[in-house]
Protein backbone atom coordinates (compact mmCIF):
# COMPACT_ATOMS: atom_id res chain seq x y z
CA UNK A 1 0.00 0.00 0.00
CA UNK A 2 1.29 3.43 -0.89
CA UNK A 3 1.40 6.35 1.54
CA UNK A 4 -1.23 8.95 0.79
CA UNK A 5 0.01 11.15 3.63
CA UNK A 6 3.51 11.18 4.98
CA UNK A 7 4.90 13.24 7.83
CA UNK A 8 8.63 13.88 8.01
CA UNK A 9 10.21 15.37 11.11
CA UNK A 10 7.12 17.43 11.99
CA UNK A 11 7.53 19.96 14.78
CA UNK A 12 4.75 22.21 16.03
CA UNK A 13 4.21 24.25 19.16
CA UNK A 14 1.66 26.47 20.85
CA UNK A 15 3.59 29.32 22.40
CA UNK A 16 6.18 27.63 24.61
CA UNK A 17 4.46 24.24 24.56
CA UNK A 18 6.01 21.81 22.11
CA UNK A 19 3.22 19.62 20.74
CA UNK A 20 5.02 17.77 17.94
CA UNK A 21 8.71 16.99 18.21
CA UNK A 22 10.06 15.45 15.04
CA UNK A 23 7.13 13.21 14.20
CA UNK A 24 7.52 10.75 11.32
CA UNK A 25 4.48 8.80 10.16
CA UNK A 26 2.84 7.30 7.10
CA UNK A 27 -0.87 7.05 6.40
CA UNK A 28 -1.63 4.49 3.72
CA UNK A 29 -4.30 4.84 1.08
CA UNK A 30 -7.63 3.33 2.09
CA UNK A 31 -6.69 2.36 5.62
CA UNK A 32 -8.40 3.28 8.86
CA UNK A 33 -5.67 4.33 11.24
CA UNK A 34 -6.10 5.25 14.90
CA UNK A 35 -3.84 7.68 16.74
CA UNK A 36 -3.50 6.86 20.42
CA UNK A 37 -1.60 8.64 23.14
CA UNK A 38 -2.01 10.40 26.44
CA UNK A 39 -3.16 14.00 26.78
CA UNK A 40 -0.64 16.37 25.28
CA UNK A 41 1.06 13.66 23.21
CA UNK A 42 0.33 15.63 20.05
CA UNK A 43 -2.56 13.61 18.57
CA UNK A 44 -4.92 16.52 17.92
CA UNK A 45 -2.08 18.76 16.81
CA UNK A 46 -0.96 16.18 14.24
CA UNK A 47 -4.51 16.11 12.87
CA UNK A 48 -4.61 19.91 12.74
CA UNK A 49 -1.30 20.08 10.89
CA UNK A 50 -2.66 17.61 8.30
CA UNK A 51 -5.87 19.69 8.04
CA UNK A 52 -3.71 22.83 7.60
CA UNK A 53 -5.21 24.47 10.66
CA UNK A 54 -1.82 24.57 12.39
CA UNK A 55 1.34 25.34 10.43
CA UNK A 56 4.31 23.14 11.35
CA UNK A 57 7.41 24.89 12.74
CA UNK A 58 9.67 22.39 11.01
CA UNK A 59 9.42 19.27 8.89
CA UNK A 60 6.89 18.63 6.17
CA UNK A 61 3.80 16.70 5.17
CA UNK A 62 3.64 14.98 1.80
CA UNK A 63 0.29 14.46 0.09
CA UNK A 64 0.77 11.76 -2.56
CA UNK A 65 4.47 12.51 -2.43
CA UNK A 66 3.97 16.24 -2.99
CA UNK A 67 4.83 18.71 -0.20
CA UNK A 68 1.51 19.84 1.29
CA UNK A 69 2.82 23.40 1.55
CA UNK A 70 3.14 23.44 -2.25
CA UNK A 71 -0.44 22.20 -2.76
CA UNK A 72 -3.10 24.92 -2.96
CA UNK A 73 -5.15 25.27 0.22
CA UNK A 74 -8.39 24.77 -1.65
CA UNK A 75 -7.04 21.76 -3.50
CA UNK A 76 -6.00 20.04 -0.28
CA UNK A 77 -9.33 21.00 1.32
CA UNK A 78 -11.13 19.21 -1.52
CA UNK A 79 -9.19 16.07 -0.65
CA UNK A 80 -8.96 16.25 3.15
CA UNK A 81 -11.98 16.63 5.46
CA UNK A 82 -11.57 17.49 9.13
CA UNK A 83 -14.19 16.58 11.74
CA UNK A 84 -13.63 18.61 14.90
CA UNK A 85 -14.01 17.22 18.38
CA UNK A 86 -16.43 19.91 19.48
CA UNK A 87 -18.45 22.65 17.90
CA UNK A 88 -18.79 25.90 19.79
CA UNK A 89 -21.37 27.86 17.81
CA UNK A 90 -22.10 31.51 18.53
CA UNK A 91 -24.30 32.31 15.56
CA UNK A 92 -27.27 30.32 14.29
CA UNK A 93 -26.60 28.03 11.33
CA UNK A 94 -28.84 25.41 9.78
CA UNK A 95 -27.45 21.89 9.49
CA UNK A 96 -27.93 22.08 5.74
CA UNK A 97 -25.72 25.18 5.58
CA UNK A 98 -23.11 23.47 7.74
CA UNK A 99 -23.07 20.52 5.33
CA UNK A 100 -23.01 22.91 2.34
CA UNK A 101 -19.83 24.43 3.76
CA UNK A 102 -18.21 21.15 2.78
CA UNK A 103 -18.75 22.28 -0.81
CA UNK A 104 -16.96 25.60 -0.21
CA UNK A 105 -13.50 24.46 -1.39
CA UNK A 106 -15.11 23.30 -4.64
CA UNK A 107 -16.99 26.56 -5.25
CA UNK A 108 -15.96 29.85 -6.79
CA UNK A 109 -15.23 32.36 -4.04
CA UNK A 110 -16.17 29.64 -1.47
CA UNK A 111 -19.81 30.44 -2.29
CA UNK A 112 -21.42 27.01 -2.48
CA UNK A 113 -25.09 27.15 -3.38
CA UNK A 114 -25.40 25.78 -6.90
CA UNK A 115 -28.01 23.14 -7.66
CA UNK A 116 -25.21 20.54 -7.74
CA UNK A 117 -23.95 21.63 -4.32
CA UNK A 118 -27.44 21.32 -2.85
CA UNK A 119 -27.96 17.94 -4.46
CA UNK A 120 -24.68 16.60 -3.10
CA UNK A 121 -25.38 18.03 0.35
CA UNK A 122 -28.79 16.33 0.50
CA UNK A 123 -27.40 13.05 -0.84
CA UNK A 124 -24.71 13.11 1.85
CA UNK A 125 -27.28 13.90 4.55
CA UNK A 126 -29.42 10.98 3.36
CA UNK A 127 -26.42 8.67 3.49
CA UNK A 128 -25.81 9.68 7.11
CA UNK A 129 -29.50 9.65 8.01
CA UNK A 130 -29.63 13.32 8.99
CA UNK A 131 -31.81 14.61 6.17
CA UNK A 132 -34.61 15.50 8.57
CA UNK A 133 -32.21 17.76 10.48
CA UNK A 134 -31.58 19.98 7.44
CA UNK A 135 -33.49 23.00 8.74
CA UNK A 136 -32.56 22.57 12.40
CA UNK A 137 -30.10 24.94 14.07
CA UNK A 138 -26.80 23.08 14.43
CA UNK A 139 -26.35 24.47 17.95
CA UNK A 140 -29.30 22.36 19.10
CA UNK A 141 -27.83 19.03 17.96
CA UNK A 142 -26.97 16.19 20.29
CA UNK A 143 -23.42 14.80 20.22
CA UNK A 144 -24.41 11.87 18.03
CA UNK A 145 -26.33 14.04 15.58
CA UNK A 146 -23.44 16.48 15.31
CA UNK A 147 -21.01 13.66 14.46
CA UNK A 148 -23.33 12.40 11.75
CA UNK A 149 -23.87 15.90 10.32
CA UNK A 150 -20.09 16.40 10.13
CA UNK A 151 -19.63 13.02 8.51
CA UNK A 152 -22.29 14.10 5.97
CA UNK A 153 -20.25 17.22 5.42
CA UNK A 154 -17.13 15.15 4.75
CA UNK A 155 -19.13 13.15 2.19
CA UNK A 156 -20.44 16.34 0.56
CA UNK A 157 -16.88 17.61 0.50
CA UNK A 158 -16.05 14.56 -1.63
CA UNK A 159 -12.85 14.23 0.37
CA UNK A 160 -10.85 11.02 0.11
CA UNK A 161 -9.13 11.53 3.46
CA UNK A 162 -11.08 11.97 6.68
CA UNK A 163 -9.46 13.28 9.85
CA UNK A 164 -11.62 12.70 12.94
CA UNK A 165 -10.82 14.13 16.35
CA UNK A 166 -12.29 11.92 19.11
CA UNK A 167 -15.30 10.77 17.07
CA UNK A 168 -16.85 8.80 19.94
CA UNK A 169 -16.13 10.96 22.96
CA UNK A 170 -19.20 12.05 24.89
CA UNK A 171 -21.53 9.67 23.06
CA UNK A 172 -23.68 7.24 24.96
CA UNK A 173 -23.36 3.54 24.12
CA UNK A 174 -26.09 3.37 21.53
CA UNK A 175 -25.03 6.51 19.65
CA UNK A 176 -21.42 5.43 19.87
CA UNK A 177 -22.21 2.10 18.20
CA UNK A 178 -24.42 3.78 15.63
CA UNK A 179 -21.86 6.40 14.70
CA UNK A 180 -18.90 4.03 14.55
CA UNK A 181 -20.98 1.62 12.45
CA UNK A 182 -21.84 4.43 10.04
CA UNK A 183 -18.21 5.53 9.89
CA UNK A 184 -16.95 2.02 9.21
CA UNK A 185 -19.60 1.42 6.54
CA UNK A 186 -19.14 4.69 4.64
CA UNK A 187 -15.36 4.36 4.82
CA UNK A 188 -15.56 0.85 3.35
CA UNK A 189 -18.06 1.85 0.64
CA UNK A 190 -16.08 4.82 -0.52
CA UNK A 191 -12.60 3.50 0.03
CA UNK A 192 -11.61 6.60 1.93
CA UNK A 193 -8.54 6.90 4.10
CA UNK A 194 -9.44 7.57 7.74
CA UNK A 195 -7.19 8.85 10.48
CA UNK A 196 -8.88 9.18 13.84
CA UNK A 197 -7.71 10.35 17.21
CA UNK A 198 -9.07 8.55 20.23
CA UNK A 199 -8.54 7.90 23.89
CA UNK A 200 -10.28 4.58 23.70
CA UNK A 201 -8.04 1.60 23.21
CA UNK A 202 -11.05 -0.66 22.57
CA UNK A 203 -12.29 1.56 19.80
CA UNK A 204 -8.91 1.50 18.10
CA UNK A 205 -8.63 -2.25 18.53
CA UNK A 206 -12.08 -2.91 17.05
CA UNK A 207 -12.08 -0.45 14.19
CA UNK A 208 -8.56 0.29 13.05
CA UNK A 209 -6.47 -1.47 10.44
CA UNK A 210 -3.45 0.12 12.05
CA UNK A 211 -2.68 1.80 15.33
CA UNK A 212 -0.17 4.63 15.74
CA UNK A 213 1.04 5.28 19.28
CA UNK A 214 2.23 8.79 20.07
CA UNK A 215 4.37 9.84 22.99
CA UNK A 216 5.59 13.40 23.53
CA UNK A 217 5.10 14.48 19.94
CA UNK A 218 6.74 11.44 18.32
CA UNK A 219 5.61 8.07 17.06
CA UNK A 220 6.44 5.38 19.58
CA UNK A 221 5.15 2.46 17.53
CA UNK A 222 2.72 1.64 14.76
CA UNK A 223 1.27 -1.52 13.32
CA UNK A 224 -1.68 -3.90 13.45
CA UNK A 225 -3.72 -3.45 16.64
CA UNK A 226 -3.02 -6.95 17.96
CA UNK A 227 0.72 -6.48 17.45
CA UNK A 228 0.87 -2.91 18.71
CA UNK A 229 -1.49 -2.83 21.66
CA UNK A 230 0.70 -4.88 23.99
CA UNK A 231 1.21 -4.39 27.73
CA UNK A 232 4.79 -3.20 27.15
CA UNK A 233 3.80 -0.61 24.58
CA UNK A 234 0.84 0.59 26.62
CA UNK A 235 3.10 1.04 29.62
CA UNK A 236 5.43 3.19 27.49
CA UNK A 237 2.59 5.14 25.88
CA UNK A 238 0.14 5.70 28.71
CA UNK A 239 2.10 4.79 31.82
CA UNK A 240 -0.35 2.03 32.79
CA UNK A 241 -0.15 -1.66 33.59
CA UNK A 242 -2.55 -3.72 31.50
CA UNK A 243 -3.39 -7.29 30.58
CA UNK A 244 -4.88 -8.78 27.45
CA UNK A 245 -8.11 -10.74 27.78
CA UNK A 246 -10.00 -12.64 25.11
CA UNK A 247 -13.79 -12.32 25.32
CA UNK A 248 -16.47 -14.91 24.46
CA UNK A 249 -16.53 -13.75 20.81
CA UNK A 250 -12.81 -14.32 20.57
CA UNK A 251 -12.02 -10.59 20.51
CA UNK A 252 -8.87 -9.35 22.12
CA UNK A 253 -9.48 -6.81 24.86
CA UNK A 254 -6.93 -4.64 26.54
CA UNK A 255 -7.69 -4.13 30.22
CA UNK A 256 -5.65 -1.44 31.96
CA UNK A 257 -5.71 -2.07 35.72
CA UNK A 258 -3.13 0.16 37.44
CA UNK A 259 -0.84 3.14 36.87
CA UNK A 260 2.67 1.95 36.12
CA UNK A 261 5.11 2.36 39.03
CA UNK B 1 -30.89 31.36 2.04
CA UNK B 2 -33.10 30.94 -0.95
CA UNK B 3 -32.99 33.74 -3.52
CA UNK B 4 -36.60 35.06 -3.14
CA UNK B 5 -36.18 35.57 0.62
CA UNK B 6 -32.90 37.36 0.02
CA UNK B 7 -34.56 39.69 -2.47
CA UNK B 8 -37.46 40.31 -0.09
CA UNK B 9 -35.08 41.15 2.75
CA UNK B 10 -33.10 43.55 0.57
CA UNK B 11 -36.30 45.18 -0.66
CA UNK B 12 -37.63 45.50 2.88
CA UNK B 13 -34.42 47.16 4.10
CA UNK B 14 -34.55 49.48 1.13
CA UNK B 15 -38.12 50.53 1.94
CA UNK B 16 -36.99 51.31 5.49
CA UNK B 17 -34.19 53.43 4.09
CA UNK B 18 -36.59 55.35 1.82
CA UNK B 19 -38.93 56.00 4.75
CA UNK B 20 -36.08 57.12 7.01
CA UNK B 21 -34.75 59.36 4.25
CA UNK B 22 -38.17 60.89 3.70
CA UNK B 23 -38.63 61.56 7.41
CA UNK B 24 -35.11 63.03 7.47
CA UNK B 25 -36.10 65.52 4.78
CA UNK B 26 -39.36 66.49 6.50
CA UNK B 27 -38.52 66.88 10.20
CA UNK B 28 -36.20 69.24 12.05
CA UNK B 29 -36.30 72.85 13.23
CA UNK B 30 -38.90 73.51 10.54
CA UNK B 31 -41.34 70.66 9.90
CA UNK B 32 -42.44 70.15 6.34
CA UNK B 33 -45.39 68.14 5.12
CA UNK B 34 -45.38 65.69 2.25
CA UNK B 35 -47.31 68.14 -0.02
CA UNK B 36 -44.61 70.77 0.71
CA UNK B 37 -42.03 68.34 -0.56
CA UNK B 38 -43.79 67.42 -3.81
CA UNK B 39 -45.49 70.75 -4.64
CA UNK B 40 -43.68 72.98 -7.12
CA UNK B 41 -43.80 76.84 -7.40
CA UNK B 42 -45.24 79.36 -4.92
CA UNK B 43 -43.46 81.13 -2.07
CA UNK B 44 -44.14 78.37 0.49
CA UNK B 45 -42.47 75.73 -1.67
CA UNK B 46 -39.56 78.12 -2.31
CA UNK B 47 -38.62 77.95 1.38
CA UNK B 48 -39.41 74.22 1.41
CA UNK B 49 -36.98 73.71 -1.44
CA UNK B 50 -34.33 75.61 0.51
CA UNK B 51 -34.87 73.45 3.60
CA UNK B 52 -34.72 70.28 1.50
CA UNK B 53 -31.54 71.39 -0.26
CA UNK B 54 -29.95 71.86 3.17
CA UNK B 55 -31.25 68.58 4.57
CA UNK B 56 -30.68 66.31 1.57
CA UNK B 57 -26.88 66.16 1.95
CA UNK B 58 -27.31 65.54 5.66
CA UNK B 59 -29.64 62.61 5.01
CA UNK B 60 -27.20 61.31 2.39
CA UNK B 61 -24.23 61.59 4.78
CA UNK B 62 -26.17 59.90 7.60
CA UNK B 63 -27.09 57.04 5.27
CA UNK B 64 -23.53 56.50 4.03
CA UNK B 65 -21.98 56.74 7.53
CA UNK B 66 -24.62 54.33 8.89
CA UNK B 67 -23.94 51.89 6.06
CA UNK B 68 -20.16 52.01 6.68
CA UNK B 69 -20.47 51.42 10.42
CA UNK B 70 -23.03 48.61 10.09
CA UNK B 71 -20.91 46.86 7.45
CA UNK B 72 -17.77 47.10 9.57
CA UNK B 73 -19.67 45.72 12.57
CA UNK B 74 -21.22 42.82 10.65
CA UNK B 75 -17.89 41.80 9.12
CA UNK B 76 -16.01 41.98 12.44
CA UNK B 77 -18.70 39.95 14.19
CA UNK B 78 -18.41 37.13 11.67
CA UNK B 79 -14.61 37.28 11.44
CA UNK B 80 -14.11 37.19 15.21
CA UNK B 81 -17.10 34.90 15.80
CA UNK B 82 -18.24 37.41 18.38
CA UNK B 83 -21.66 39.07 18.45
CA UNK B 84 -20.27 41.86 20.63
CA UNK B 85 -17.71 43.05 18.06
CA UNK B 86 -18.29 46.62 16.95
CA UNK B 87 -15.89 49.27 15.62
CA UNK B 88 -16.83 51.59 18.49
CA UNK B 89 -16.49 49.04 21.30
CA UNK B 90 -13.22 47.67 19.89
CA UNK B 91 -11.67 51.14 19.85
CA UNK B 92 -11.41 51.39 16.05
CA UNK B 93 -13.64 54.48 15.94
CA UNK B 94 -11.64 56.12 18.74
CA UNK B 95 -8.36 55.49 16.92
CA UNK B 96 -9.85 56.92 13.74
CA UNK B 97 -11.07 60.02 15.60
CA UNK B 98 -7.64 60.62 17.13
CA UNK B 99 -6.01 60.24 13.70
CA UNK B 100 -8.44 62.62 12.04
CA UNK B 101 -8.41 65.10 14.92
CA UNK B 102 -4.62 65.27 15.07
CA UNK B 103 -4.47 65.80 11.30
CA UNK B 104 -7.04 68.61 11.60
CA UNK B 105 -5.18 70.25 14.50
CA UNK B 106 -1.94 69.99 12.54
CA UNK B 107 -3.65 72.06 9.85
CA UNK B 108 -4.10 69.46 7.08
CA UNK B 109 -6.99 69.93 4.64
CA UNK B 110 -10.26 68.17 5.57
CA UNK B 111 -9.80 65.84 2.61
CA UNK B 112 -6.70 64.38 4.26
CA UNK B 113 -8.77 63.39 7.28
CA UNK B 114 -10.08 60.06 5.84
CA UNK B 115 -6.48 58.92 5.32
CA UNK B 116 -5.50 60.04 8.82
CA UNK B 117 -8.61 58.41 10.29
CA UNK B 118 -7.84 55.19 8.39
CA UNK B 119 -4.28 55.21 9.75
CA UNK B 120 -5.66 55.76 13.26
CA UNK B 121 -8.19 52.96 12.81
CA UNK B 122 -5.56 50.49 11.57
CA UNK B 123 -3.14 51.44 14.36
CA UNK B 124 -5.91 50.97 16.91
CA UNK B 125 -6.98 47.60 15.44
CA UNK B 126 -3.41 46.30 15.53
CA UNK B 127 -2.86 47.49 19.10
CA UNK B 128 -6.15 46.06 20.36
CA UNK B 129 -5.49 42.76 18.57
CA UNK B 130 -1.99 42.59 20.08
CA UNK B 131 -3.38 43.25 23.56
CA UNK B 132 -6.05 40.60 23.11
CA UNK B 133 -3.69 37.93 21.81
CA UNK B 134 -2.96 35.11 24.17
CA UNK B 135 -1.13 31.92 23.24
CA UNK B 136 -1.22 32.81 19.54
CA UNK B 137 -4.96 33.40 19.31
CA UNK B 138 -7.39 36.26 19.83
CA UNK B 139 -9.12 35.89 23.17
CA UNK B 140 -12.63 37.31 23.01
CA UNK B 141 -12.92 38.49 26.60
CA UNK B 142 -9.57 40.19 26.28
CA UNK B 143 -10.61 41.75 22.99
CA UNK B 144 -13.45 43.67 24.63
CA UNK B 145 -11.22 44.71 27.54
CA UNK B 146 -8.53 45.83 25.12
CA UNK B 147 -11.16 47.90 23.30
CA UNK B 148 -12.10 49.48 26.61
CA UNK B 149 -8.47 50.35 27.34
CA UNK B 150 -8.01 51.79 23.85
CA UNK B 151 -11.17 53.88 24.16
CA UNK B 152 -10.07 55.27 27.54
CA UNK B 153 -6.72 56.23 26.04
CA UNK B 154 -8.23 57.79 22.93
CA UNK B 155 -10.73 59.89 24.85
CA UNK B 156 -7.87 61.08 27.07
CA UNK B 157 -6.00 62.22 23.96
CA UNK B 158 -9.08 63.90 22.50
CA UNK B 159 -9.95 65.59 25.82
CA UNK B 160 -6.33 66.67 26.26
CA UNK B 161 -6.18 68.33 22.86
CA UNK B 162 -9.65 69.78 23.44
CA UNK B 163 -8.66 71.40 26.72
CA UNK B 164 -5.59 73.16 25.31
CA UNK B 165 -7.21 74.05 21.99
CA UNK B 166 -9.21 77.19 21.42
CA UNK B 167 -11.94 78.51 19.12
CA UNK B 168 -12.31 76.60 15.88
CA UNK B 169 -9.99 73.77 16.97
CA UNK B 170 -11.99 73.15 20.13
CA UNK B 171 -15.19 72.99 18.09
CA UNK B 172 -13.51 70.51 15.73
CA UNK B 173 -12.44 68.33 18.66
CA UNK B 174 -15.95 68.37 20.06
CA UNK B 175 -17.17 67.23 16.66
CA UNK B 176 -14.86 64.16 16.64
CA UNK B 177 -15.76 63.27 20.20
CA UNK B 178 -19.54 63.57 20.01
CA UNK B 179 -20.16 62.75 16.40
CA UNK B 180 -22.22 65.03 14.18
CA UNK B 181 -23.78 65.09 10.76
CA UNK B 182 -24.33 68.85 10.82
CA UNK B 183 -21.42 69.64 8.50
CA UNK B 184 -22.91 67.69 5.61
CA UNK B 185 -22.39 69.08 2.13
CA UNK B 186 -22.87 67.41 -1.25
CA UNK B 187 -19.07 67.43 -1.68
CA UNK B 188 -18.55 65.56 1.60
CA UNK B 189 -21.18 62.98 0.67
CA UNK B 190 -19.45 62.44 -2.67
CA UNK B 191 -16.07 62.20 -0.95
CA UNK B 192 -17.29 59.47 1.42
CA UNK B 193 -19.04 57.39 -1.26
CA UNK B 194 -15.91 55.79 -2.79
CA UNK B 195 -14.69 54.59 0.62
CA UNK B 196 -18.07 53.05 1.37
CA UNK B 197 -18.17 51.41 -2.07
CA UNK B 198 -14.61 50.06 -1.81
CA UNK B 199 -15.19 48.66 1.69
CA UNK B 200 -18.44 47.03 0.64
CA UNK B 201 -16.85 45.58 -2.51
CA UNK B 202 -14.04 43.92 -0.59
CA UNK B 203 -16.31 42.54 2.12
CA UNK B 204 -18.84 41.26 -0.42
CA UNK B 205 -16.03 39.33 -2.12
CA UNK B 206 -15.15 37.79 1.26
CA UNK B 207 -18.74 37.14 2.38
CA UNK B 208 -18.63 33.37 1.77
CA UNK B 209 -15.28 33.11 3.60
CA UNK B 210 -16.82 35.06 6.48
CA UNK B 211 -19.53 32.40 6.69
CA UNK B 212 -16.78 29.85 7.34
CA UNK B 213 -15.17 32.15 9.94
CA UNK B 214 -18.54 32.57 11.68
CA UNK B 215 -18.39 28.85 12.55
CA UNK B 216 -14.75 29.17 13.59
CA UNK B 217 -11.33 30.13 12.36
CA UNK B 218 -10.25 26.46 12.37
CA UNK B 219 -13.33 25.64 10.32
CA UNK B 220 -12.31 28.21 7.70
CA UNK B 221 -8.73 26.92 7.62
CA UNK B 222 -9.82 23.29 7.24
CA UNK B 223 -12.05 24.27 4.29
CA UNK B 224 -9.19 25.82 2.35
CA UNK B 225 -9.30 29.49 3.39
CA UNK B 226 -5.97 31.26 3.83
CA UNK B 227 -7.07 32.57 7.22
CA UNK B 228 -4.19 34.95 7.90
CA UNK B 229 -4.62 36.76 4.59
CA UNK B 230 -8.40 36.84 4.95
CA UNK B 231 -8.17 38.28 8.47
CA UNK B 232 -5.87 41.02 7.25
CA UNK B 233 -8.09 41.91 4.30
CA UNK B 234 -11.26 42.04 6.41
CA UNK B 235 -9.56 44.05 9.18
CA UNK B 236 -8.27 46.56 6.64
CA UNK B 237 -11.68 46.85 4.95
CA UNK B 238 -13.45 47.30 8.30
CA UNK B 239 -10.85 49.89 9.36
CA UNK B 240 -11.28 51.71 6.05
CA UNK B 241 -15.06 51.85 6.48
CA UNK B 242 -14.78 52.95 10.11
CA UNK B 243 -12.06 55.47 9.36
CA UNK B 244 -14.06 57.03 6.53
CA UNK B 245 -17.25 57.18 8.61
CA UNK B 246 -15.43 58.80 11.54
CA UNK B 247 -13.56 61.23 9.30
CA UNK B 248 -16.85 62.64 8.02
CA UNK B 249 -19.07 62.31 11.09
CA UNK B 250 -16.95 61.80 14.22
CA UNK B 251 -17.51 58.96 16.68
CA UNK B 252 -21.00 57.48 16.46
CA UNK B 253 -21.31 54.35 18.56
CA UNK B 254 -23.44 51.21 18.53
CA UNK B 255 -24.59 51.32 14.87
CA UNK B 256 -22.18 48.50 14.06
CA UNK B 257 -23.49 46.49 17.00
CA UNK B 258 -27.21 47.09 16.64
CA UNK B 259 -27.80 46.76 12.94
CA UNK B 260 -26.18 43.37 12.23
CA UNK B 261 -28.09 41.93 15.20
CA UNK B 262 -31.44 43.15 14.02
CA UNK B 263 -30.66 42.08 10.46
CA UNK B 264 -29.45 38.63 11.60
CA UNK B 265 -32.70 38.08 13.49
CA UNK B 266 -34.60 38.62 10.24
CA UNK B 267 -32.40 37.14 7.48
CA UNK B 268 -30.15 34.68 9.34
CA UNK B 269 -26.36 34.69 9.40
CA UNK B 270 -25.46 34.11 5.74
CA UNK B 271 -23.03 36.99 5.21
CA UNK B 272 -23.83 37.12 1.51
CA UNK B 273 -27.28 38.39 2.52
CA UNK B 274 -26.44 39.84 5.92
CA UNK B 275 -23.77 42.26 4.66
CA UNK B 276 -25.91 44.07 2.06
CA UNK B 277 -28.99 44.03 4.32
CA UNK B 278 -26.91 45.43 7.20
CA UNK B 279 -25.52 48.17 4.95
CA UNK B 280 -28.97 49.33 3.86
CA UNK B 281 -30.50 48.93 7.34
CA UNK B 282 -27.53 50.81 8.88
CA UNK B 283 -28.15 53.65 6.43
CA UNK B 284 -31.82 53.68 7.44
CA UNK B 285 -31.05 53.57 11.18
CA UNK B 286 -28.62 56.48 11.14
CA UNK B 287 -30.85 58.58 8.87
CA UNK B 288 -33.72 57.96 11.32
CA UNK B 289 -31.51 58.61 14.37
CA UNK B 290 -30.34 61.87 12.84
CA UNK B 291 -33.94 62.91 12.13
CA UNK B 292 -34.74 62.15 15.78
CA UNK B 293 -31.71 64.11 17.00
CA UNK B 294 -32.93 67.15 15.08
CA UNK B 295 -36.58 66.99 16.11
CA UNK B 296 -36.89 65.57 19.64
CA UNK B 297 -35.75 68.79 21.35
CA UNK B 298 -36.14 71.10 18.33
CA UNK B 299 -34.89 73.72 17.81
CA UNK B 300 -32.05 72.34 19.94
CA UNK B 301 -30.14 69.42 18.40
CA UNK B 302 -29.03 66.30 20.24
CA UNK B 303 -25.71 64.75 19.20
CA UNK B 304 -26.69 61.83 16.94
CA UNK B 305 -24.30 59.60 18.89
CA UNK B 306 -26.45 60.20 21.98
CA UNK B 307 -29.46 58.86 20.10
CA UNK B 308 -27.65 55.73 18.87
CA UNK B 309 -26.18 55.16 22.35
CA UNK B 310 -29.59 55.55 23.97
CA UNK B 311 -30.84 52.68 21.78
CA UNK B 312 -27.56 50.78 21.63
CA UNK B 313 -26.50 50.64 25.28
CA UNK B 314 -29.59 48.76 26.51
CA UNK B 315 -29.33 46.33 23.57
CA UNK B 316 -25.64 45.79 24.37
CA UNK B 317 -26.55 45.09 28.00
CA UNK B 318 -29.20 42.60 26.88
CA UNK B 319 -26.70 40.83 24.58
CA UNK B 320 -24.16 40.66 27.38
CA UNK B 321 -26.69 39.11 29.75
CA UNK B 322 -27.77 36.62 27.14
CA UNK B 323 -24.23 35.59 26.14
CA UNK B 324 -23.15 34.53 29.64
Amino acid sequence: MSAVLEARGLCASYGATRALDGLDAEIRRGELAALLGENGSGKSTFLKVLARIVAPKAGEVLLDGRPLAAVGRRESARRIAYLPQSLDLVFPIRCLDLVLQGRAPHARGFSADSAEDLERAFAAMRACDVEELADRDAAALSGGERRRVFLARALAQDAEIWLLDEPASGLDLRHRLEFLGLLDRTHAERGTTVLLVTHEIDLAAELADRVILLRRGRVLASGRPDETLTPDRLRATFGVESRIEVDAQGRRRVVPYAPAG
Amino acid sequence: MRAPRRTAALAGAFVLLLLAGLVGLLVGGVHLSLPDLVAGGGPASESARLVVSLRAPRVGLAALVGACLALAGAALQALLKNPLADPFLLGTSGGAAVGAALAAVAGFSPFVSPAAAFAGAVASSLTVAALARRGGRLDLQRLLLAGLIANAFFSAVLLGVFSVASGQTARTMLFWMMGSLADATPARVLALAPYAAAGFGVLAAFAARLNLFAVGEENAAALGVDVETSKRVVFVAASLLTGAAVAFAGIIGFVGLLVPHAARAVVGNDQRTLLPVSAIAGAALLAAADAASRSVFAPAELPVGAVTAAIGAPVFAWLLLRSS
